[in-house]
């Protein structure tokens, strides 16, 4: 079992390799259409042209592309993504400290979107050739129309502006102090015994998670009501009616399990839309994760930054993906009789 | 009519659908001549007038003014134009990448159908609002970068897709019979594989424009979209955010325009999909 996974794991970071190599060739190509000059954004505007051509010279970008791109990535191999040209620190490190935020952020948004998506996907599918069903694809459709942002700025709207019962902006209260360990938020408060800081970090984290989450769930449930309707077109659910089993034992005990792995498989592969969704939500909420710092480095043309950024969104994208398989690995018994 | 076509006409889906889309075309097409006040004209007197029907409403601006006092229902209607422009040309270029490459991919095989294939995983790693942003960093911002960013973000969904139909209908005997008959691969493909792939074709672009429509208000949203100078929806959320306590309106109300479209293209798509008994999975959307 293990040794199965292992080698899956192991396969998909050999098939990785090429694919992150192609993405960030990609992305440096795109990065030179700019009509920006990185040397020229890093100095002074009082700076002499002299200066500029020195620092182009110093920075590199005097050397053809190609060779421009084997520097970037000899660097980026040993994790130096270099300097970003806007916050003037290490590009790295900037993700680094974002990026636990936006997991953070992603993590709970699944949790709501899965309860949502499963409760969901059940209710509409006991309600099938009910007077109800037409109303429940209705508002299925209905739900999956509201995009993330949308969600985003009603709930602020509601909740933050209205009703004024949460907040709205930061990822914890500014009279806090925050704990740094690990650099999730949630954990960090804990390890720290900040009873406190965790609980203001929850009621930050509740809207935008719930935005994300809320944007998310119709696909699960939709997903998962066409599951549901191909498991029952199987014998063993006609097996169980006879033997006497309750509608409700048969869908939850018997229907379900069996739903779940195609609902697993594609809510995996929408994860990813998932996580890039924090992007806008984060910056809506002023949260500070990926997404503003993507917004903010893509306003300032800050190549590096992107760059880092655009990475590592990218190899979140196929660790997911590689998470999920494994999963899948250990939930379907028939995989694993080779 | 063909048969397939008048059975969608009489989904209601469909129907509902089309009635809400050719609203929205209309007011695109005759913005110039619906809106009540120049767009872009600053007001600077009357910023933030409440709509009409709220105290302090003026007859002027029925939906009330922004915070540099233009016309909020005649931002909304030009905003319109923007979206459908970008709905049409996005979905519709995507379209035409992703079908040209299924098509190749799926009938020819081999080593075309590796490289495509590999091509789109490498796409696929990327989020696409993160793609797209990025693709606009390199682009600049404007109305033809937003659609082409669309275009070469958007083609692995109809590529995807499409592929795998491609391949199920190239192995039919009739294409067989067809090259038989001396066909080229090029007439095979453009009269016997492309008919039997339409109907999937039609519902993808219908769902591809729902999604054109939100990236193209988040890239506004942003401030990497279509540029100051051109109303869209999301751009004017973006402007309304600072003063949502004052005038929630000027939040809500294109917010509920970018929802009434995105839906009706997302109940076109769905409709399509019934009527046309097109086996769509949801991953495939």
């Amino acid at each position: 079992m293990i040794g199965l996974i292992g080698k899956l794991i192991g396969r998909r970071i050999l098939t990785a390799v090429p694919i992150l190599l192609a993405v960030s060739a990609l992305l440096f190509c795109v990065l030179r259409l700019l009509p920006v000059d990185p040397a020229a954004m890093s100095l002074p505007p009082t700076a002499t042209l002299e200066e500029i051509e020195a620092k182009r010279h110093e920075m590199g970008l005097d050397k053809p592309l190609p060779e421009q791109y084997l520097i970037w990535l000899a660097d980026a191999v040993h994790g130096d993504f270099g300097r970003s040209i806007h916050y003037r620190r290490d590009s790295g490190e900037l993700v680094a400290a974002a990026l636990p935020a936006t997991i953070q952020l992603a993590a709970a948004a699944m949790i709501i979107a899965g309860i949502l998506g499963i409760g969901g996907g059940l209710l509409m599918f006991r309600l099938r050739g009910t007077a109800l069903e037409p109303l429940a694809d209705m508002v299925s459709i209905l739900l999956l129309s509201i995009p993330d942002f949308l969600w985003a700025l009603i709930l602020l709207f509601v909740f933050g502006v209205v009703l004024q019962i949460l907040p709205f902006t930061g990822q914890v209260g500014p009279e806090l102090a925050v704990p740094r360990v690990t650099g999730f938020l949630l954990v960090d408060s804990l390890l720290d015994r900040r009873l406190d800081v965790f609980l203001s970090a929850c009621q930050h984290l509740i809207l935008p998670a719930v935005a994300l989450g809320l944007a998310f769930s119709p696909t699960i449930m939709r997903v998962l009501r066409s599951s549901l309707f191909e498991v029952y077109h199987e014998d063993y659910i006609q097996q169980a009616r006879l033997r006497g089993l309750s509608e409700g034992h048969i869908l939850l005990r018997h229907a379900f399990k069996n739903a779940s792995l195609p609902t697993l498989t594609l809510t995996g592969v929408q994860f990813g839309i998932l996580f890039s969704g924090t992007l806008l939500v984060e910056v809506i909420y002023s949260y500070p994760g990926m997404g503003n710092l993507m917004v903010s480095a893509v306003r300032n043309a800050d190549l590096p930054l992107i760059q880092a950024i655009g990475l590592t969104y990218c190899i979140v994208v196929l660790a997911i993906n590689t998470i999920v398989d494994s999963l899948y690995l250990v939930l379907n018994p028939k995989l694993r009789v080779r | 009519m063909p048969p397939a076509i008048a059975r969608s006409l009489r989904s209601p889906r469909v129907v509902i659908a089309l009635l809400i889309i050719l609203g929205i075309v209309l007011c695109a097409i005759f913005a110039g001549r619906i809106a009540p006040n120049d767009p872009s004209e600053q007001n600077l007197l009357s910023i933030l007038t409440p709509p009409l029907w709220m105290a302090g409403g003026d007859p002027q601006f029925p939906l009330g003014t922004d915070s540099l006092g233009r016309c909020v229902l005649s931002r909304l209607i030009f905003s319109a134009r923007t979206a459908m422009l970008v709905a049409l040309f996005a979905s519709l270029g995507a379209m035409i990448v992703g079908t040209i490459l299924a098509h190749i991919s799926g009938y020819f095989g081999g080593a075309t159908d590796w490289i495509i294939g590999r091509l789109v995983d490498v796409w696929m790693s990327f989020p696409p609002v993160v793609l797209s942003l990025i693709l606009m960093v390199g682009l600049g911002i404007g109305l033809d970068r937003v659609i082409l960013a669309i275009i070469l973000v958007d083609w692995t969904r109809f590529c995807r897709v499409l592929r795998s139909e491609v391949l199920v209908v190239t192995h039919n005997d009739y294409v067989a019979a067809a090259r038989l008959l001396g066909f080229t691969h090029l007439q095979a493909i453009v009269r016997e594989v492309l008919p039997a792939t339409l109907p999937l074709l039609i519902t993808l672009m219908s769902l591809e424009m729902a999604i054109a429509v939100i990236v193209e208000a988040i890239l506004s949203f942003v401030g990497m979209g279509v540029g100051a100078n051109q109303p869209a929806w999301g751009q004017m959320i973006a402007d309304a955010r600072q003063y949502v306590y004052q005038s929630p309106w000027n939040l809500l109300l294109p917010a509920l325009a970018i929802f009434v479209t995105v839906t009706a293209f997302n109940l076109l798509g769905d409709g399509l999909r019934r009527t046309l008994d097109v086996r769509l999975s949801e991953s495939g959307r």
